[in-house]
């Protein structure tokens, strides 16, 4: 019984049905249950601790409003009491892709969806692809299906180091924490670095240094790895972002054994990197974590994350809804969902139904009202009940108007998973596969219930075993370690794929693209895939050969989203209002707001070429980039 | 110091920065040009960042080449990406500000990045589509300033406006049918009479994404341009670089030859010209194919990817839908196939002469375990002679007039001396 809120019970077999006996199942003015529940001090209080004390400050980070990346944030610090008292997350920016897919040749989702995100530009060509493939009752064939695995992968090749390196890396390079925490960096100097041997710094500072921006070795490694996986993608992909390839039914790449060798050179190059990446984020963990125990509260949140699995099975998918749990159960990468640490489900089908999007504060009309009556789908296609809320019942209804703190204040929607917060990221991948014990066997990533053990191979360097255990606590440094065990994961994942198409072409199969005709009947499909940063989703529906319906479902619209209808926080204000003030600053005007920053990024907001140089100011300032694809969909 | 050969007249910028900026006196150090930095502030518009993530895969050169100065000859570029400013993101915007003012220690120049979105339908209720930072209205109010209106305060004073992709050029796909936003691109919105503080039109580098290396490239021309070093780099009506932009892409498809002989796909992986599985290469303005899409890996057709036309300024609508074959194609395609059918003919003939070592063609014998040798037919060596006929004609063929010294020279390698 995995939920907790949504009125759906199983029957003996395992069948989902609407509970019976409620007047209005789906109405938000039912009571939920919910954990780990992270409360804000009043609107109205708050105003007035602004009002009458020097300490409480507005900490409005509002050049971040950016555009694309878009992502705002507006925060109460108490600088006395070292912890923020309100926490405000905005999307700023308002496409429209929904929208244009209406009244479109389905074909076109493949290009159109996938300009929703230039960071993760590859995945929602894939995400589409599935969905279309689904309406469609079409299967590719097994090569098309690891090449679209493989495509994955080195797109993660590049985003999660971007991340781990460009983005957050430089919270924790000398040059900020220096000039933030001048105590921490004295410790760092004369703390030795337990995987010296792995990565070859000796101390902590030394591996500080090196993540500098712009000028540390970390930092252009980095640069140049991203540079190398998106080599090995466009030889697949044809371009990134934004890929030429994807096709109903497949891939149109051209696959001759030049591909998998030109794919293989750079692709190894991944395994010895993982060693490094692995090495280098456990010991940063460790040493903030022994330094000053306080940084485990750092982005805290609970452990609910959500994700649906990536890197399809050939010899198991077959893109139908009905099969979709054991499908899904054959990914790489399990599908689950974990809500306060515990793993509740790795039934893709359930995951699907415990999907809603909340719009209370979000510029967007509500199209339903919670009635589930006269819905356009009651039920999913295997006759499970579907919340007024789901995607395949959602409208786009955009409404622009002033932001107001109390009421709307975004451009993102709120997804919530039975009804609770939950978050997306790479590390849910991890989190869910070590626990499910569902992955099939192969010879470098084992599952063992309580952790995720990797075998790195010999390349350069000897081969390596690292294990990624389920952590205790749930904050910052966790999601980006988990998110450098994914670089492993993902780098053997590959590894798999690659082997398995080799195998492929010695049995001769090497059709990738499968013969489709558009149909013109009424038809449903999704598209459960994952991005960079997460969870990703497509819910569409097609009649007389033509979209009526496309919903994404992003992961920085999870992670970004604003309070709910029970106004229950998002992920990113969570974590804000768990994180204790542990800056150093000799008066307030000086504070800037490192704590906050830190645990934004640990979420993987997105964007290269994170820094520059201030003219006349010394100052190194990082750019944060949300993924757009969160902005809107 | 390269500035010496040419008069200043020459130099089609006549109010430009090269000249305003000269130093005066000669300096101690080696000096390439007037610039020594320059400002980019880069603005994104309803965009998805994709740009921004090709440029920073850029080689030809590098994104972070051009940031910390390293490039001998040309200046380092400041880049202002929107960013999350430490100090609680005022000293950001501030450097907008010090730009509109004209406050910068050095030119600056904007790139924007995604369409421009109509914010009067959003402003009509109150809202935005759109923004970049926030004004304090004084209390809980905070104005969003959208994209759109920084671009209008900074054009005026910029040394050079360039879009960059398609979004930010033709409006792209935010301004497909069916859009709320009405968007369009930076010309629809800044219009025909724009010039920059150098006299530029808006320069133009469509590609959705584009090529990261057509971005840092053309800024680096125009930059060595600015320094007195290079010459103006042409650009076309439409302002797009004209070096890169010429050209369809099918003229140096790696597919072209496929096409030249009538040899088609017809489904999605096969190795042949793809024009009837939807591709519109033959119509499109775009350098991928030659220039790859990253370190001159990838590019569309080089794959296998049908090209959707993403750098015109049709995109996405009049190339839609996807993966249909163009109307054209019909007509071409099938006129090349009749010619195509006929040449590949002949020239298969003439590859099969090609592929045999003289010392093969002569004993009628190949000895290669590979596969069995296929003897050329009479009429087939009868066509050959013939085609040799016109191939030395008007000159030797190899071997055919030896000279004494050469007969001498094979005379001592011949077993029989």
């Amino acid at each position: 019984m995995c939920f907790k809120n949504l009125p759906i019970e199983f029957d003996s077999a395992g069948k989902p049905f609407l509970k019976g006996g409620i007047r209005d199942p789906y109405s938000t003015r039912n009571a939920i249950t919910s954990v780990g529940e992270v409360k804000q001090m009043p609107y109205d209080t708050v105003r007035e601790l602004l009002a009458r004390n020097g300490y409480i400050k507005d900490v409005d980070f509002d050049p971040v409003t950016r555009v694309a990346g878009a992502l705002a944030f507006h925060g109460v610090a108490d600088l006395e009491n070292r912890k923020f008292i309100e926490a405000r997350s905005m999307a700023t920016l308002f496409r429209g892709y929904e929208l244009i897919m209406q009244g479109r040749d389905p074909r076109d989702a493949i290009f159109i969806t996938s300009r929703a995100c230039g960071v993760c530009g590859g995945v929602h060509s894939s995400c589409a692809a599935l969905g279309i493939e689904m309406a469609f009752g079409i299967t590719p064939p097994p090569l098309g299906i690891i090449v679209r695995n493989l495509l994955l992968s080195l797109e993660f090749l590049y985003d999660n180091p971007l991340h781990l390196f460009l983005l957050a890396g430089p919270d924790y390079s000398e040059m900020i924490v220096k000039a933030t925490t001048p105590s921490l960096w004295e410790k760092a100097i004369g703390t030795p670095a337990r995987n010296a041997e792995h990565h070859g710094y000796a101390t902590i500072g030394a591996l500080m240094t090196d993540m500098n921006p712009l000028s540390g070795n970390l930092y252009l490694e980095a640069l140049h790895m991203t540079r190398v996986a998106r080599e090995a993608y466009v030889v697949i992909g044809g371009k990134y972002p934004h890929p030429e390839t994807l096709v109903p039914g497949g891939v149109s790449t051209t696959v001759t054994l030049q591909t998998f060798n030109e794919i293989y050179v750079r692709l190894q190059q991944f395994f010895d990197y993982s060693k490094k990446v692995v090495t280098i984020w456990d010991d940063l963990t460790e040493f903030f974590y022994t330094a000053n125990p306080e940084y485990r509260k750092n982005g805290m949140r609970a452990a609910s994350m959500v994700d649906f699995g990536i890197w399809d099975d050939p010899d198991v998918y077959d893109a139908t809804y009905e099969n979709c749990n054991t499908w899904g159960e054959n990914r790489w990468a399990t599908p689950g969902a974990v809500i306060g640490g515990e793993l509740v489900t790795t039934n893709l089908q359930n995951i699907n139904l415990g999907i809603e999007e909340f719009i209370e504060h979000s510029f967007y009309k509500d199209w339903s009202n919670g009635d589930a009556n006269g819905l356009a789908h009651p039920t999913d296609p295997s006759g499970a009940p579907l919340s007024p809320y789901h995607p395949w019942n959602k409208e786009t209804l955009p409404s622009p108007g002033g932001q107001n703190w109390r009421e709307k204040y975004t451009w993102a929607t709120s997804p919530r998973w039975d009804r609770q917060v939950f978050e997306a990221g790479s590390y849910a991948r991890v989190w869910n596969t070590a626990a499910a014990q569902k992955i099939r066997p192969n010879p470098f990533i084992e599952s063992t219930g309580e952790s995720l053990k990797i075998r790195l191979p010999k390349a350069a360097k000897p081969e390596m075993n690292i294990e990624w255990k389920i952590p205790s606590v749930w904050n910052t440094f966790e999601r980006n370690r988990a998110r450098a065990y994914g670089v492993a994961f993902t780098a053997m994942a590959a590894m798999n794929d690659w082997m398995k198409g080799l195998d492929l072409l010695k049995q001769g199969k090497t059709a990738v693209s499968t013969e489709f005709e558009i149909p013109k009947t009424n038809r449903i499909g999704v598209g459960f895939w994952g991005a960079g940063r997460g969870f990703l989703s497509h819910h569409m529906e097609l009649d007389k050969g033509i979209v009526t319906n496309y919903q994404i479902v992003t992961p920085s619209t999870i992670n970004a989203s604003p309070m709910d209808a029970w106004d229950k926080h998002g992920p990113y204000e969570e974590a804000v209002l768990n994180t204790p003030i542990l800056e150093e600053f000799d008066k307030q005007e000086n504070y800037k707001g490192i704590d906050l920053l830190r645990t934004l990024r640990s979420f993987d907001p997105c964007m290269p070429c994170t820094t520059h140089i201030y003219a006349g100011e010394h100052t190194v300032v990082r750019e944060i980039n949300t993924c757009a694809c969160g902005v809107d969909g | 110091m390269f500035d010496e050969a040419r008069s200043p007249a020459e130099i089609p910028t006549t109010d430009g920065v090269a000249e305003q900026v000269r130093p005066k006196s000669v300096p101690a150090e080696l000096s390439f040009g007037p610039l020594e930095k320059i400002h980019v502030f880069w603005l994104a518009g309803m965009s998805c960042d994709g740009c921004t993530i090709a440029v920073a895969g850029a080689t030809n050169p590098p994104l972070e080449s051009l940031l910390t100065g390293v490039i001998t000859g040309l200046p380092q570029v400041i880049l202002h990406h929107p960013v999350l400013a430490v100090e609680a993101g005022k000293d950001f915007v501030e450097n907008f500000y010090m730009a509109e003012r004209g406050e910068l220690d050095a030119p600056y120049v904007v790139c924007y990045e995604g369409s421009i979105a109509d914010e009067r339908i959003a402003a009509a209720h109150g809202g935005y589509w759109s923004a970049l930072g926030s004004e304090h209205l004084g209390g809980d109010k905070h104005r969003p300033i959208p994209t759109t209106e920084w671009l209008k305060r900074l054009a005026p004073g910029a040394a050079a406006v360039i879009a960059v992709g398609t979004c930010a050029t033709w409006g792209g796909i935010p301004a497909a049918a069916g859009n709320p936003t009405n968007a369009m691109g930076v010309m629809d919105f800044l219009g025909k009479d724009y010039r920059s503080t150098t006299g530029l039109n808006i320069i133009n580098i469509p590609g959705c994404s584009p090529i990261g290396d057509n971005f840092t490239e053309t800024v680096g021309m125009v930059l060595l341009f600015l320094q007195g070093i290079g010459p103006l780099p042409e650009f076309d009506t439409l302002g797009r670089p004209a070096w890169l932009f010429n050209d369809t892409v099918h003229t140096k498809c790696v597919r072209g030859g496929y096409y030249e002989e009538g040899n088609f796909t017809s489904e999605y992986g096969g190795k042949e010209c793809l024009v009837e599985i939807g591709c519109w290469g033959p119509v499109v303005q775009c350098n991928i194919t030659s220039r790859g899409a990253i370190n001159h890996m990838g590019g569309c057709m080089n794959t296998g990817g049908i090209c959707i036309g993403c750098t015109m300024p049709g995109f996405p609508d009049k190339f839609a839908p996807f993966y249909q074959m163009a109307p054209g194609s019909n007509i071409s395609s099938n006129a090349v196939r009749a010619y195509g059918a006929a040449i590949r003919r002949l020239r298969r003939m003439t590859m099969k002469f090609q592929n045999m070592e003289p010392r093969w063609e002569e004993n009628e014998h190949v000895p290669s375990g590979w596969g069995a040798f296929e003897k050329p037919s009479i009429a087939t060596k009868a066509i050959h002679y013939l085609y040799q006929k016109l191939q030395y004609a008007g000159t030797v063929r190899p071997g055919d007039h030896a000279s004494p010294q050469s007969a001498k020279a094979k005379g001592i390698n011949s077993p029989e001396v």
